[in-house]
């Protein structure tokens, strides 16, 4: 599903961000992308989702490689992306429904499927109660998983996830992971950037290690 | 279809919420934009209504050319000379005064007609009457009266300039003022829209990374910014409609007077009709272009 050839970023001023950088991802893995602050697990996770390009190597997604798309083929691919955010990044004027129904909107489905997906992802995550909600209201835990049922309402292949438990407590953390592990069940493939090793090591999952810029470890969990 | 006009109402409904959370930045604007772009529209305002208001003689231009007498072959000299000046552009209408007829127009003036011998041998010369045509410049005329004088068939001719040539050069030193404020007021408003949305875009920076992140495409980001722009170039548009009319009723009330009395519509719309759209369409513009070159700047820079 994911594949990186020797891919390389540097900014301007020839800051490094990555280097060398060589893995695979099956269809239907679930891998975590672990390493200190700056190590280069943002940058490598804006190549995937094609906000930035690589400066050199080749990144690519379900057989698209990246650097060849832009303008609306980039918007379509993006429609197949999920995206979990640290800050669930909700739209605060509209209702919790509308919020997860936006992908949809943006992707043009129909206004007769937006509902039954939307109540789909709104049970996957346990917030049917709170359709009609606005988030505003909600606690951090309950806007992490509005901003999850968001990113898997529209099923797809691939969910990517940038410290999603970063400002959850340890019991919602596991909650949200055991979501993450639903999903790949459902054979979604799923990277996780994140650098609370509990949360890692509780799961047998493959763990990808970067630091400064480069694949340092590529292995599977502790379990 | 029923997926683009959803498209398109969300949009519009997202346009109406930014604009009703920044309503007096938007009305602040909506009367700046009016006001500048009333300093073009008045000018083109009084432009107009000076030149529905100036007779045709004072902006044509009149020779009468006087043709020699001793010329071999008359006849054919003077068609020739007939033919080449109808064929120029700058020249309206070529006119020949024949001797007998100038003697009977000057009898008629100060009566000496009836000698018989003048009427036997007529002193006047054969000519040409000349109109130029209203959009000569007076460098042509002028080009053209030189190359008549050096003519062999030429006697002599009396120059009469209309009064468009005669301040031709202050007309077009106003016209260059004119067309210049113009161009800076519409230049004003048109950094004024792109800088208010740049600015919107910037606070809006979040929700357009997100969007961005969920696949939706530029076109869709910038929607709601181009229905505002257009928003602001109609209301824009109307409150510049409004200042035209004040301005015209405070400081040209002799022109409005006789506008009003040569054109009856007038009496009811007290701007010109040209001068409504060519303002309208400009306020649209101006703010669309605006907003769209501001808003695409910010997405290219994302993408």
């Amino acid at each position: 599903m994911i594949e990186f050839e020797s891919v390389a970023k540097v900014y301007e001023g020839h800051r490094v961000a990555l280097s060398d950088v060589n893995f695979r991802l099956a269809p239907g893995e679930m891998a975590f992308l672990t390493g200190q602050s700056g190590a280069g697990k943002s940058t490598l996770l804006r190549l995937i989702l094609g906000l930035e390009k690589s400066s050199s190597g080749i990144v690519r997604v379900a057989g698209s490689d990246l650097s060849t798309l832009s303008g609306e083929k980039l918007a379509r691919y993006r429609q197949r992306v999920g995206v979990v955010f640290q800050d669930p990044n909700l739209e605060y004027d509209l209702s919790v429904y509308d919020n997860i129904a936006l992908p949809l909107r943006i992707s043009g489905f129909s206004e007769s499927e937006i509902p039954k997906r939307v109540k789909a992802a709104l049970s996957r995550v346990d917030l049917s109660d709170q359709a009609n909600a606005s988030p505003r209201f909600l606690s951090g835990g309950q806007q992490q998983r509005v901003g999850i049922a968001r990113a898997i309402v529209h099923r797809p292949a691939l969910l990517v996830a940038d410290e999603p438990t970063g400002n959850l407590d340890p019991e919602l953390s596991a909650r949200v992971m055991r979501m993450f592990t639903q999903f790949q069940q459902l054979g979604v493939t799923i990277l996780i950037a994140t650098h609370e090793r509990a949360v890692v090591d509780s799961l047998p999952f493959r763990r990808l290690v970067i630091e400064n810029g480069c694949l340092v470890s590529d292995g599977m969990g502790p379990r | 279809m029923n997926r683009w006009l959803l498209d398109h109402s969300q949009a519009i409904k997202d346009a109406w919420k930014r604009t009703a959370d920044r309503l007096t930045q938007f009305m602040v604007l909506v009367c700046l934009l009016g006001i500048l772009l009333a300093i073009p529209g008045w000018l083109a305002q009084i432009w107009l209504s000076m030149s529905s208001l100036v007779p045709e003689e004072a902006v044509q231009s009149e020779a009468i050319v006087f043709l020699n007498k001793e010329l071999d072959v008359e006849v054919e000299a003077r068609i020739e000379l007939e033919r080449v000046l109808s064929e120029m552009e700058e020249i309206e209408r070529v006119i020949f005064v024949p001797k007998t007829i100038a003697l009977k127009e000057l009898s008629v003036q100060d009566g000496l007609g009836p000698i018989a011998e003048l009427q036997a041998n007529n002193p006047l010369p054969d000519a040409l009457r000349l109109k130029f045509s209203i959009r000569a410049p007076k460098v042509i005329e002028n080009n053209i009266l030189t190359t008549l004088l050096a003519d062999k068939r030429v006697l002599s001719l009396r120059y009469y300039p209309s009064t468009r040539v005669q301040y031709a050069s202050l007309v077009e030193k106003l016209g260059l003022l004119g067309i210049g404020l113009s161009g800076l007021a519409v230049l004003g408003v048109l950094m004024a829209v792109f800088l208010v949305a740049a600015a919107d875009v910037v606070d809006d920076q979040r929700r357009i990374e997100l969007y961005t992140l969920l696949g939706a495409s530029k076109r869709f980001i910038r929607r709601p910014y181009l229905y505002r722009a257009t928003w602001l170039g109609i209301l824009s548009g109307f409150i510049a409609c409004l200042v035209i009319i004040s301005l015209n009723e405070l400081f040209s009330v002799a022109i409005t007077s006789n506008l009003k009395a040569l054109d009856s519509s007038l009496k009811y719309l007290p701007v010109d009709g040209r001068t409504f759209i060519g303002v309208a369409i400009t306020a649209l513009l101006a703010s669309w272009i605006g907003a769209e070159r501001a808003v695409s700047r910010r997405l290219n820079a994302l993408n």
